[in-house]
């Protein structure tokens, strides 16, 4: 399996190579051509599909806008192909930054509309301002293909293209395999989650369009070059979809099938010439098809089918892992970690939901918050991680105010917290999990990802050990490679916990980690927080069970009705009459009266 | 002052359309967190069944009846075979792929028997204008967006006094506690996704005496339908229907002085900005999201 990638590349850069040689006409290697040019489009596009989940209609209007811009700037300041490639590219950036932010950021859903908008918006721009882009009649005469001047024969330029997308092919490949491929992908697991892990969802969904905007304008430039006329009707809706569709049907989210889908997409029509009228409709049928047989993509099927067939991964040896106490200690003097809420009210429509509750987490301890089924436990921890904003009040960790900070910025101040429903990345496998909440430790960039710099691979193979060891003190090092909505419900919940600890936080809010466990699991459960409690991060447990708060707690906040009723050591609060009316609906003085 | 006039007239004409396609957007959403991607081409259908219908010597009132139902039984079918089998996962996004697919085929499909030639629906509404203070108008153009007002208000009604309005609410509230109070998700989404295809066939319906009919007449409407319902929110019934009209008003007045063009611009711009200003449109709630 590791071999297999590298084979991969091999294999394409044969036929790379191979295809000029054995083409026998010009139109051939044209066509060859035409197909690198929709692979580059296909292979960004797939960061936006395959790895964040979303769905890009308008990938004709960013060709588009490259193949103009490209044109513009080699006709009229006499750019060679690569200036105005960079160029277009700057452009194409441009335009998906304005385009992705305002969308991703509410609905992802809302992208595949919008860029079906702006393609509508460049088609009329190219027909409206006709001093720039010719009108309707397009631009006719974009130069050759020239570099610092010197003329491109039809194999260099079949040499540049062919470069290209190998090279975009790659550093695509390398950026999937990097931090940025994996939050990309948890960003589209649950949005909820990655936010609790300091992962910033709007600013990933933001990149992966802006990728895919720069490989297509791109595109656009040479596609300029190669055709020597563009216009507004050669770039239509019909081709944004063949574009999409080029993605699903190779298998969204690996390496080489948009590559094979766009090879597939730019030979079919060709074929399929003398049934013109029937071509949009097969596109549809196609993509229908593809969806309900094949959803994973040839590539993916493929994948799936081999995967099943040989043995396992091993799983990572647990003695490779870092042990939880290096990489999770803090020294002594950072024990600090000190939570204070102080009268927090947050209303929902009419209903309180908590009034004026304050709450003190003192450096170190364990602090239970208790309270009957919708005392507001969880409306708190929601408040304090950054989930709901409060109509009133103060929380400040370490000092540092937490009301009005997004949940992701909180979760980078040092506060990890769990859920009471599991929110695990399903489809991703637990240790990517785990690395996932790693993440908020990484320091690389994006251009150390895409060209797999040595500090790199030194941060990615510290962030794995981190994570195995992390499994190992969960007790899920066994599970590693298993995709995690398959482990059972308790596993699930010890592989939160591993999530959160991942990123090395300082206070951890544990919400409901035993309801639904075993008395066993919950057994465990209790001597896991102490070895956390011991590693010097702050605990706030919200909690159900009696016995394990008795067992664990320092201290112990009681809410009823949105209101603190008490705060205090274990054995007093277990005395303390509020807190048994609270529960038990009467107080014992008043039931030993009324035996 | 006259072209203020037959502007904002004929702006109120398109803006219903717009409104009514919206509100299918929106309904769908409520219901399903999801939307048919080929709604536009549900209103092409309702519009093109008409015509065809009015061919085969049906009376006007039976084809245009029997065209609004098709379009309605075409978004229940889509809804069961294309969407469902896809909204089941979370984060999926199957359903939009299947229906971009289904509407890229009607159409295809559409303009083969259709032919690439339009033509409008002969209506009574178009037969002479009225004037109105020297701006010219058909009854059809007043009709819209008074269908659209009386649609969104039947809409409110029925979602505060029937029992299945009422289960439509708690659908979008909350499946999981709607499905414990004994409703029958699976049927109140498919109610939701026909009476939103009935409305989408309606606008087709009602638009066609207007302007032409044709296979490629719903890519366009339905896009900026969904445009309106981005700009208003599309969690807000009253929101869409203003914003619809507003939107149909403001185009018109472009067109008008600078050109189609600049039109769809200028129209799809402003959604851009919209959604940049106001994420959650200009009338829509903030969703809480539920941890």
């Amino acid at each position: 399996m590791r071999y297999l990638v590298p084979f991969g590349f091999l294999v394409f850069a044969a036929i790379l190579v191979a295809v000029p040689l054995m083409a026998s006409n010009e139109y051939e290697l044209r066509l060859f051509m035409l197909f690198l040019i929709y692979g580059m489009i296909a292979v960004g596009l797939n960061v936006l599909v395959g790895l964040t989940g979303l769905v890009s209609l308008g990938q004709a209007g960013l060709f588009a806008l490259g193949s103009y811009s490209g044109a513009i700037l080699a006709m009229r300041l006499g750019f060679d192909i690569v200036a105005a490639c960079l160029g277009a590219a700057v452009v194409s950036a441009a335009f998906g930054v304005l385009l992705a932010y305002p969308t991703v950021r509410v609905r992802g859903v809302y992208l595949a509309v919008v860029t079906i908008a702006f393609g509508i918006i460049v088609e009329n721009v190219a027909i409206e301002w006709q001093s720039l882009t010719g009108g309707t009649t397009g631009l006719s005469s974009i130069p050759k293909p020239n570099v610092f001047g010197v003329r491109l024969s039809g194999f260099a330029f079949y040499g540049i293209l062919a470069v290209t997308l190998f090279v975009l092919t790659l550093l695509i490949h390398n950026l999937k395999i990097s931090r940025f491929g994996r939050t990309m992908l948890a960003v589209s697991q649950s949005e909820t989650a990655s936010r609790a892990l300091g992962i910033n969802s709007t600013g990933l969904r933001t990149m992966a369009f802006v990728i895919s905007s720069i490989t297509a304008g791109i595109a656009g430039t040479f596609y300029a070059f190669l055709n020597s006329y563009i216009s507004p009707d050669i770039f239509t809706f019909s081709d944004s979809v063949r574009f999409l569709l080029m993605v699903i049907l190779g298998g969204a989210g690996s390496t080489f099938g948009p590559v094979i889908g766009a090879y597939l997409l730019t030979y079919l029509p060709e074929y399929l010439q003398q049934f013109q009228l029937w071509q949009k409709f097969a596109y549809g049928a196609l993509l229908l098809i593809v969806m309900f047989v094949l959803p994973r993509g040839i590539v993916g099927t493929l994948k799936y089918a081999f995967d099943r067939l040989r043995p396992a991964d091993p799983v990572p040896d647990a003695a490779d892992g870092m042990s939880v106490e290096n990489s999770l200690r803090y020294e002594k003097k950072m024990l600090a970690a000190e939570l204070v809420a102080t009268s927090l009210t947050v209303r929902f429509g009419g209903l309180s939901a908590l009034t004026k509750a304050s709450l003190r987490v003192k450096g170190g301890e364990i602090h239970a918050l208790i309270g009957p089924n919708g005392a507001g436990k969880s409306t708190f921890v929601n408040t304090i991680s950054g989930f709901y904003l409060p109509d009133e009040g103060r929380c400040e960790f370490d000092g540092v105010e937490l009301i009005g900070r997004r949940s992701l910025d909180i979760a980078r101040l040092g506060l990890a917290r769990t859920f009471q429903n599991t929110e695990l990345f399903g489809e991703l496998s637990v240790l990517q999990n785990v690395m996932a909440g790693y993440d908020q430790r990484l320091s690389y960039g994006l251009f150390q990802a895409l060209l797999r710099t040595p500090r790199m691979r030194r941060e990615e193979i510290e962030c794995r050990r981190a994570a195995v060891g992390l499994l190992a003190f969960v007790g899920l090092s066994q599970y590693a490679n298993e995709e995690a909505r398959f482990l059972p419900f308790g596993l699930q919940r010890r592989l939160e916990i591993a999530r959160a600890l991942a990123s090395k936080p300082r206070l951890l809010l544990l919400d409901e980690p035993a309801a639904g466990l075993t008395t066993q699991e919950i057994d465990d459960l209790e001597a896991m927080i102490r070895r956390i409690a011991e590693l010097g991060i702050s605990i706030l447990l919200i909690e159900h069970h009696v016995d394990l708060i008795m067992a664990l707690a320092d201290n112990v906040t009681v809410l009823d009705y949105g209101q603190v009723i008490a705060s205090d050591a274990p054995a007093a609060i277990q005395v303390d009459p509020r807190v048994i009316e609270a529960y038990f609906g009467t107080s014992i003085a008043h039931a030993e009266t009324a035996a | 002052m006259t072209t203020t006039i037959q502007y904002t007239l004929s702006g109120l004409a398109i803006g219903g359309i717009y409104a009514l396609v919206a509100l299918g957007f929106h309904i769908m959403w409520s219901a399903a967190k999801a939307v048919n991607f080929a709604h536009g081409d549900t209103l092409m259908l309702g519009a093109v069944l008409a015509v065809v219908g009015v061919d085969a010597g049906l009376p006007m009132p039976i084809a245009c009846l029997l065209a609004i139902v098709a379009g309605g039984v075409f978004g229940v079918l889509l809804e069961r075979f294309a969407m469902r089998p896809f909204t089941v996962a979370a984060n999926s996004i199957g359903w939009m792929l299947t229906t971009i697919a289904v509407g890229v085929m009607i159409e295809a499909l559409a303009t083969l028997q259709f032919g690439g030639f339009s033509r409008p629906l002969a209506s009574p509404g178009v037969k002479s204008a009225v004037h109105i203070f020297g701006a010219g108008v058909y009854p059809q153009e007043l009709l819209i967006p008074a269908v659209a007002v009386l649609v969104m208000i039947g809409l409110r009604l029925m979602q505060r006094h029937t029992l299945i309005g009422r289960a439509m609410q708690a659908v979008a509230h909350d499946k999981r506690a709607a499905a414990l109070m004994g409703i029958n998700v699976n049927r109140i989404v498919a109610f939701s996704f026909g009476l939103a295809s009935l409305f989408g066939a309606a606008a087709g319906v009602l638009v066609a005496p207007v302007i032409q009919v044709s296979a490629s007449m719903g890519a366009l409407l339905g896009l900026k339908g969904f445009a309106v319902a981005i700009i208003a929110g599309i969690t807000s019934a009253p929101g869409v229907v203003i914003a619809g009209l507003c939107f149909g008003v403001m185009e018109k007045f472009v067109e008008g002085y600078i050109s189609t063009s600049a039109r769809e611009i200028i129209g799809f711009g402003v959604m851009i900005l919209v959604l940049l200003a106001f994420p959650q449109g200009l009338f829509g709630k903030r969703e809480v999201l539920k941890v």
